[in-house]
């Protein structure tokens, strides 16, 4: 596995997805193999000294009720033989990084709710600073809108810490999403494919792995990028100063039955292409702004669902009231052809 | 004859058991002579089950009804805690020693009161909180179903709560039966008789045989009743609990319920 | 003709206790040497046990089984077969008090270890503690409440159960309530009597406040 990259374990029940990242720190010693962390065998150490290198966040977290969430946090760091100080303002940062309250550093564990249950938890397994970072369905225990939002916590954690993390999950959607490769194994531990998200909904390598992801996948796809990272259309829309012939050039060009009127800057609407007569100016034609537009961070996903609701089968790309230009059907379906992992990084 | 036997001090009002020093024990056992009469066995067991049959008795009826109600109702809880573990606390030799002069002074001699209020303060304190918490941890989802259904508060009760958790109930009057069968003894100690006057006399004439006679005799009666007890809990179980029952009673609570902790 | 005499023969006589002060003091000291010693053995016995339970799981059903008898015997009877044959001395009395200690201590080692939950045992082997930092810094303080909770009960039980030793000569205040007793004489009793009611419940009180100051957890939540 890459160093720095977030690696997901997933598959169905037997697949060994569990045994196998609690092999990686020695909670169930291999029978046969190697695993190496840095070159080194993980079985060359003691047990105890691995995991102290290792950090470790299970579904029900497992925090010390007879601790203090400061203690808690500070276990590894205790067990290192760290100096108070140190101790002390490691746990301020991290208290920090995680996004806890300060002030809850002096509560027991059965005083927070879940959620705030589980960033303490991924905090004391960072506590040590150590490279690694193994956790078996973090997520799992909490309702889906907790989960949404620690799971765009944990990247955000990630783009500041850089850790190497090994994440066991059932959800392929949210293995998709937080992934930078998947390992997606069958029953009896057998790894049928080890590649990038996009990748394993691309080309799944065999039939197991297609059904694995379902029918749906160039939809699930479609949430790996984002509108900003295609080219933008121009697409039907003109300024509003054009003059009706020249607009009735381009309804024919692009084959629209709308077109959309701008003042140069923001997105003004969209008028019925059969009321564009010459001798009428396009301001003075009724127009109607479309109930959603999109902007360049938004996925794809969302760009397909403004399209199917809208009269004009285009989505309109707003960036802070300046019109960029409309997503088309087209456009995206070209997006699929490609590698959406490997799209540039939008511009702006 | 009670104006004259109230006069004389409590060592030579009771009856004395005379057993010879040398006896063996199997003799003892098989001499008829030690079985009847006022002084034998079968006399002192019926004296032992009397007050210890009206102790569970009454026990029973003062705790068991109200701890269910106070259960059904969730009311009382804190104040129900701290009355058990005080029950719990209080020696039961000390306070029905204390009750001896009371007794005497209001010319009710030296039994039963005190050994049966001090009894009944050992036994209740265990009963009434095995029933509490019996009741009040059935599975709530069948109280509110049937609640659901309308019965009344006296239906929900009567014939779901209480069925629910009749083994338990069993169980807590089972440990405080077999508790008030071996404190009984006692008794003997403090001017009454029982089985627990051979182990009394015994020691009090040196006379081992005695003792170990009338401490077997003690032992088999709590023994008995440990599982007659088990019996009727057994019998008691609905015949969906009864079938469930292996797994339940190997867990931590139930384990507990048995030691009446 | 004692009846006649309840006004020479008052529940408690204040004389006496002055004058006798010295019994009573070597009475009470005696009461709280056995309830110590006792549950003090009874502690170490069942800590042993406990741990057979917890490293061989089979050993717990026989050894709750032969606790249960233990605690089953009656107290009149397993002190009078012992003065029977080992005569009158601290050993009578301390072997069946410390018995019917182990139940209760057993029971509630066993259930205080098993009260940890297995994510908090996980989390401890995978954060790198050794199984003597898991079971010393972990378990046990989360153990505590429950091995408070046995010591508590035990220590009142064995205070009402050393009143009872004084029929082998052993009893602490048991002694001055038997005598009182044997001689129809109300005042040591009374005082015998209410001092080991006193006792019990002082020690019901030390070992809940002791309880409360061990688990500052457990206090915030208000659960009952």
């Amino acid at each position: 596995m890459e160093q720095a990259s977030i690696v997901v374990l997933i598959g169905p029940s037997g697949c060994g997805k569990t045994t196998t990242l609690r092999m990686i720190n020695r909670l169930i010693e291999p029978t046969s193999g190697r695993i190496e962390i840095q070159g080194e065998d993980v079985t060359d150490l003691p047990a105890t000294e691995l995991r102290r290198g290792i950090g470790y966040v299970i579904q029900q977290v497992g925090l010390f009720p007879h601790r203090t969430i400061e203690a808690n946090i500070a276990t590894v760091p205790r067990t290192l033989g760290w100096d108070k100080a140190r101790i002390r303002s490691r746990v301020e940062e991290l208290v920090q990084v995680v996004g806890i309250d300060h002030e809850m550093l002096t509560r027991y564990p059965d005083e927070l709710s879940g959620g705030q249950q589980q960033r303490v938890g991924v905090a004391r397994a960072l506590a040590a600073d150590p490279p690694v970072l193994l956790m078996d369905e973090p997520f799992g225990a909490v309702d889906p809108i907790v989960r949404g939002r620690l799971q765009d916590e944990l990247l955000e954690l990630q783009a500041r810490v850089h850790k190497t993390i090994v994440l066991v999950t059932h959800d392929l959607d949210e293995a998709i999403k937080i992934a930078d490769k998947i390992v997606l194994l069958n029953v009896g531990g057998v790894v049928e494919q080890y590649a990038s998200p996009d990748e394993l909904l691309r080309e799944p390598a065999n039939a197991f792995v297609e059904s694995f992801v379902g029918d749906d996948r160039s939809m699930r796809r479609l949430t790996l990028a984002s509108v900003g990272e295609l080219p933008y259309d121009q697409g039907p829309v003109v300024p509003i100063d054009t003059s009706p012939a020249d607009a009735r050039a381009i309804l024919a060009d692009k084959r629209s039955e709308w077109l959309g009127v701008t003042d140069g800057e923001a997105f003004l609407g969209w008028v019925d292409g059969t009321e564009v007569v010459d001798g009428v100016h396009l301001d003075d034609l009724h127009r109607f702004l479309p109930a959603a537009q999109v902007e360049p961070s938004s996925t794809l996903r969302n760009a397909m669902e403004v399209i199917m609701n809208s009269r004009t089968s285009v989505a309109v790309i707003n960036d802070q009231g300046r019109f960029c230009g409309v997503v088309t059907l087209e456009r995206i379906r070209a997006g699929l052809e490609g590698d959406l992992s490997a799209l540039p990084e939008p511009a702006g | 004859m009670i104006a004259a036997a109230a006069a004389a001090p409590p060592t030579t009002w009771l009856a004395q058991v005379a057993v010879p020093r040398d006896i063996t024990l199997v003799e003892w056992f098989t001499d008829p002579a030690t079985w009847t009469g006022s002084n034998g066995i079968i006399a002192s067991l019926g004296d032992t089950l009397l007050l210890v049959v009206a102790v569970i008795l009454f026990s029973v009826l003062l705790s068991v009804p109200t701890a269910a109600l106070l259960a059904h109702l969730r009311k009382a809880e804190l104040a129900s805690a701290w009355a058990v573990n005080i029950g719990r606390a209080i020696p039961t030799f000390a306070i029905a020693g204390l009750l001896v002069p009371i007794s005497l002074r209001a010319g009710y001699g030296f039994e039963p009161w005190p050994i049966f209020i001090a009894l009944t303060l050992l036994t209740v304190p265990p009963m009434y909180l095995s029933t509490y918490t019996a009741v009040k941890q059935v599975d709530p989802a069948a109280v509110n179903a049937a609640r659901a259904m309308g019965f009344t508060e006296r239906e929900v009760l009567l014939t779901v709560e209480v069925p629910l958790a009749l083994t338990v109930i069993f169980t807590g009057i089972r440990v405080a039966s077999v508790q008030v069968v071996a404190t009984e003894p006692i008794r003997a100690f403090l001017g009454g008789d029982g089985l627990g006057r051979y182990v009394r006399d015994g020691i009090g004439q040196n006379n081992p045989t005695l003792v170990l006679g009338g401490a077997i005799l003690i032992a088999i009666l709590a023994g008995i009743t440990a599982v007659t007890f088990v019996g009727i809990e057994w019998l008691a179980k609905p015949p969906g609990v009864r079938r469930l029952s292996g797994r339940a009673d190997r867990t931590v609570a139930a384990r507990k319920q048995m030691v009446g902790a | 003709m004692f009846l006649a005499t309840s006004a020479a023969n008052p529940l408690l006589r204040w004389s006496y206790f002055v004058e006798q002060w010295d019994r009573i003091a070597e009475a009470i000291f005696q009461h709280v040497q056995l309830t110590l010693l006792a549950v003090g053995f009874g502690f170490v016995i069942s800590a042993a046990l406990a741990y057979l339970g917890m490293r061989y799981r089979w050993t717990v059903t026989p050894i709750t089984l032969f606790a249960a008898f233990l605690y089953t015997i009656p107290s009149v009877a397993f002190f009078g077969v012992l003065v029977s044959y080992l005569g009158l001395s601290l050993v009578t009395a301390l072997v069946p008090l410390t018995a019917f200690t182990i139940l209760i201590l057993v029971t509630n080692i066993l259930d205080g270890f098993a009260s940890v939950p297995e994510p908090v045992r996980e989390a401890a082997d995978g954060m790198g503690l050794t199984p003597a930092q898991r079971l010393f810094t972990v378990e046990v303080p989360i153990a505590v409440p429950y091995i408070i909770n046995g010591l508590r009960i035990a220590t009142v039980t064995t205070v009402g159960l050393v009143t009872v030793a004084a029929i082998v000569g052993y009893g602490g205040l048991g002694r001055l309530i038997l005598d009182g007793l044997r001689r129809t004489f109300w005042t040591p009793l009374t005082i015998g009597a209410s001092l080991s009611i006193l006792l019990a419940l002082l020690f019901d009180l030390l070992f809940f406040a002791l309880g409360a100051w061990l688990t500052p957890w457990a206090r915030r939540k208000q659960t009952l």
